[in-house]
């Protein structure tokens, strides 16, 4: 992003993008990923978007509102998100703030993650997701 | 008397009398030029300012040891000047004590008359004695640096301020808003980072500068690895590490800047306390910046209140104009966690 090693990646695989965070990111950092990303999903007509956020050491409600802003934005652009890898202790302090990830579906690694995509692309009209998660995309 | 205070500072050491004769020396020269009743605080300073260049020398070459190039040789003309400025700016401090002041700190300093003598001829106790010692050389130390800076204190706040850090009494930098006033005072903020660094650093104290997005991250990683000392979990580690990043922001948002002082307790409990300060414009509705929900920034408005269900304990101060300090403790868990 601004020199020095890269605070975030971001991997096109097939019609995904996967998106690593690879350090705590402070605000302006996560706006500028904001950005990035959401131009990167318009430039490549991503389908799906996987937002790997186990490195970031606390999702406080600035990090949570941007997560739920990028797949706001990647679903108008038709693109569907999942953010994988919290950890068990940055989800207990996320439920004990009292917000969440709002409907952005979830799950527990980036294998689990592409799996979630991969059903919704196949079956057009999914009933369910392997977390039991009521998407309602 | 000079023997005396050399001695008292330096104990046996080989130099103490080179040392007091390199005083007298000093003081014999200048003597021409010192007012009358000024001679005898003349000769401590000059005493003390000799010991401590011969401190600063020694801990320079000890330092510089390891260095093939010679670097201790000072350049002479520029010392002399300096110390001249601080001789000056000593008798300017000692002038502005209050005669009784000036009287009872150079009887115990130079004519070392012990505090209970001092006391009999007072009326009161050694105790009181000690306690109005320091007290004295709390304001002295704050007069020398006024002098010593040419600085006249800009408002009226400033000096009690710079007196209760230099004497180190928290109550009274708590009763006069000491940290506050640094954040919205630039001459003392400036003066009053050597009556800081007096003060022993305690290692179980942080503070964290605030000026921008990039210390949120500081700040809450160095909470947490302070807090790592303790018997706190994970959770518990990114619980503090959350609420810190929560409240640092609001310093960023609304203030500009401020500082996040966290600090291990011990009593009653183990625990982390932290205090974020800012000399920002104040939240003129409290109760609704705590309600779930409320931002003014088009954020969850999740900060403040989210803060305090995370810690265990939570207290916020706002004074329109003078900025907010939240106050947040978590308390080590004694049987779980």
């Amino acid at each position: 992003m601004n020199g020095g090693p890269a605070l975030v990646s971001i991997l096109r695989q097939g019609s995904n993008l996967i998106a690593s965070v690879h350090t705590a990111l402070d605000d302006s950092q996560l706006v500028r990923f904001e950005h990035d990303l959401v131009e990167q999903i318009g430039e490549h007509r991503s389908q799906g978007v996987i937002i790997d956020v186990a490195a970031l050491d606390v999702i406080d409600s600035f990090a949570a509102l941007t997560l739920r802003r990028i797949a706001e934005m990647a679903r108008l652009s038709g693109a569907r998100t999942v953010i994988v890898g919290i950890p068990p202790d940055v989800a207990f302090t996320m439920a004990r703030l009292g917000m969440g990830t709002a409907e952005v579906p979830t799950a527990l690694d980036l294998e689990e993650g592409l799996r979630l995509l991969a059903e919704h692309a196949t079956g057009s009209h999914p009933t369910h997701s392997p977390s039991g998660a009521e998407p309602d995309w | 008397m000079v023997r005396r205070i050399v001695h008292a500072r330096v104990g046996a050491h080989p130099s103490a009398d080179d040392l007091v004769q390199e005083t007298l020396t000093r003081v014999l020269a200048a003597s021409a030029t010192i007012e009358p009743g000024m001679l005898e605080p003349y000769a401590i300073v000059t005493a003390r300012n000799v010991v401590a260049s011969m401190w600063r020398d020694a801990d320079r070459k000890r330092r510089n040891q390891h260095r093939v190039l010679d670097l201790s040789t000072p350049d002479a003309p520029e010392t002399q000047i300096v110390q001249g400025e601080e001789q000056s700016a000593m008798a300017t401090a000692l002038a502005r004590l209050s005669e009784r002041e000036r009287r009872t700190l150079l009887d115990h300093e130079v004519a070392g008359t012990d505090t209970r003598t001092l006391a009999e001829r007072e009326g009161s106790s050694a105790g009181a004695v000690a306690a109005q010692l320091n007290r004295t050389r709390a304001r002295l130390r704050v007069e020398y640096l006024l002098a010593l800076e040419q600085v006249q204190p800009p408002t009226e706040r400033c000096r009690p301020v710079l007196i209760a850090l230099s004497s180190g009494d928290q109550r009274r930098q708590r009763e006069v808003h000491a940290a506050q006033h640094l954040l919205e005072c630039d001459p003392c903020a400036r003066l009053s980072r050597p009556l800081l660094e007096r003060g022993q650093q305690r290692d179980d104290t942080l503070r964290i500068p605030v000026t921008g997005d990039p210390d949120i991250v500081a700040a809450r990683v160095a909470a947490r690895e302070l807090a790592a000392r303790l018997r706190f979990g994970t959770s518990d580690l990114t619980l503090i590490a959350t609420a810190v990043s929560e409240v640092c922001r609001n310093i960023v948002r609304f203030a500009g800047s401020g500082e996040v002082v966290v600090e291990l307790l011990e009593t009653p409990r183990r625990g982390i306390r932290v205090v974020a300060r800012d000399g920002g414009p104040g939240i003129p509705d409290v109760e609704r910046a705590l309600d779930d929900g409320f931002s003014t920034y088009g954020g969850l408005g999740l900060g403040l209140p989210g803060a305090r269900r995370l810690m265990d304990e939570f207290a916020i101060v706002s004074e329109a104009g003078h900025g907010t300090t939240v106050t947040m403790t978590k308390w080590e868990r004694t049987n779980d966690g």
